[in-house]
């Protein structure tokens, strides 16, 4: 007798075998559909956004302010040392404070000189700020969950600081939390620049979940014929990466040396922005893309 | 009819529950950057205390909260828990779930293999070929975290499911 057809007075059953069936058609349909369009997100964002998110946002709460509490505490007798020895040195420091201040003026005027653009202060007008909810759920990658969403303004591919360097770009966003997938994630890679180097030396810089257990990511394809890039060079976003914003701080090298093929350098970097501790980003409401438009349509006008 | 609806709500809630405490406060609490998978906790539990309809059913939907949030493809990670809910849920017919040593056995053997899977679709197909790295550093220590917790989070889900179970009984008799 076929376990499918119902018998009177029973209760209608599918057997575990055809649920699994159709159940495993219904996920491989699933990542067919999504991976070429874009059909769910908005239904199930808003889904999530009304059963996790608010859990998330709470239990973040607490959590911070319960980890807050604690490490008062563990900090007021490490204070307490450091303050007398801070009291020496602010003697120390204001010596040195009148020396430096002649060479801040020194650096301002060549700063004007050069005509050299704070990237920063562009974007400081549409930076709005956002609290860490949540954590990727495997050990594998690295994205993470932040409160502000679609309602405010938050887009796919809006760049993501702290420490003022950068941390990643929003890649999924509901109306009231958006996911950041973070430069040190393992799928993670961009286009960068050695703005110390003279010729801006162009390279790419990959999460690595390996090298990750040392504070550092890895970058590859660098072109250094001149031997121009060094040890604690600063790397910033590079105007040729489609996703992210020119001139945000990366990190420092940290190590460097020749690939494989002899043609290209390898290397470490460390990244600027404090992965462990991340607890508030800022995320620019302006994305490449828009820029990349302005950029078209001035050509098509000349 | 009522304690169906019952049982899918307690689930519906654990599942979530589950999710939340493994992205905010396992997250707080890892060591060297790894939680425990309280989700895959939870899937092979049900599995393992009801059967493999129910297994399959939790590592569904578990699964497509995972990809919803995290994942880059929906599906991804519902293919996966389901199977995982499958194949404990086999184990069913055979084992005793009151006995707390064969089920943390089962969960360990079954996050090392979500780890494997994992490993092989995310990574190894990406061509990060160190096996051995990751092995030692992501998925066996990830898997002795899950059994730790697991420990203490089995005996939980197995207390509620009895006392569904009961109230079942229950009903059930009234009714003769």
């Amino acid at each position: 007798m076929s376990p499918i057809i119902r018998r009177t007075g029973e209760e209608f059953t599918i057997p575990s075998k055809y649920l699994l069936l159709i159940l495993s058609l219904v996920s491989c349909a699933l990542m067919i559909i999504t991976f070429k369009t874009s059909l769910f997100t908005g239904p199930l964002n808003s889904f999530s956004g009304i059963f996790i998110v608010p859990f998330q946002n709470g239990i973040t709460t607490v959590g911070t302010y319960l980890k807050d509490q604690s490490d008062k505490l563990a900090e007021i007798t490490r204070l307490q040392d450091e303050n007398a020895r801070l009291k020496d040195e602010v003697s120390k420091l204001t010596m040195e404070n009148s020396d430096l201040k002649k060479q801040q003026y020194d650096l301002t005027e060549f700063r004007e000189l050069n005509d050299l653009k704070d990237q920063y202060s562009d974007y400081r007008n549409s930076m709005v700020a956002a609290n860490v909810i949540g954590k990727e759920d495997g050990n594998w990658y690295h994205s993470f969950i932040i409160d502000k969403g679609s309602d405010d303004g938050i887009e796919v591919d809006m760049n993501v600081l702290a420490n003022g360097g950068l941390v990643g770009r929003v890649t999924n966003v509901g109306p009231k939390w958006a996911r950041v997938l973070s430069i040190i994630s393992d799928n993670s890679s961009l286009a960068a620049e050695d703005r110390s180097s003279k010729s801006r030396n162009i390279l790419f810089v990959h999460g690595d979940l390996k090298t990750y257990k040392d504070g550092v990511i890895t970058f590859s394809k660098l072109n250094d014929i001149a031997d121009e890039v060094a040890v604690g060079d600063e790397i910033v976003t590079s105007n040729i990466s489609d996703k992210y914003l020119s001139g945000i701080l990366v990190g420092h090298i940290t190590e460097i040396k020749k690939d494989a093929d002899n043609l290209t350098k390898v290397g470490k970097i460390s990244p600027v922005a404090d992965f462990d501790h991340l607890n508030l980003v800022l995320v620019i409401k302006e994305k490449k893309e828009d820029h990349l438009d302005d950029y078209k349509n001035q050509k098509n006008s000349n | 009819m009522t304690i169906k609806i019952k049982k899918i709500v307690i689930n519906f809630i654990l599942i979530i529950l589950s999710f939340v405490l493994q992205t905010t406060v396992f997250r707080t609490l890892d060591f060297g950057g790894i939680a425990p998978n309280l989700m895959l906790i939870l899937v092979a539990s049900n599995g393992f205390i009801c059967g493999d309809k129910a297994g399959i059913l939790s590592g569904f939907f578990a699964g497509l909260l995972s990809d919803i949030l995290f994942g880059t493809y929906l599906g991804f990670y519902a293919l996966i828990y389901m199977y995982i809910g499958f194949l404990v849920g086999k184990l069913h017919e055979i084992f005793f779930s009151q006995n707390i040593t064969i089920p943390i056995v089962v969960i360990s053997i079954m996050d090392f293999l979500y780890g494997f899977i994992c490993y092989v679709f995310m990574f190894l197909l990406r061509g990060r070929f160190d096996i051995g790295f990751y092995m030692m550093n992501i998925i066996i220590p990830g898997t002795v975290y899950t059994a730790l917790i697991a420990i203490f989070y089995y005996p939980i889900i197995l207390k509620i499911n009895n006392r569904i179970f009961d109230e079942e009984q229950r009903s059930a008799k009234k009714f003769v």
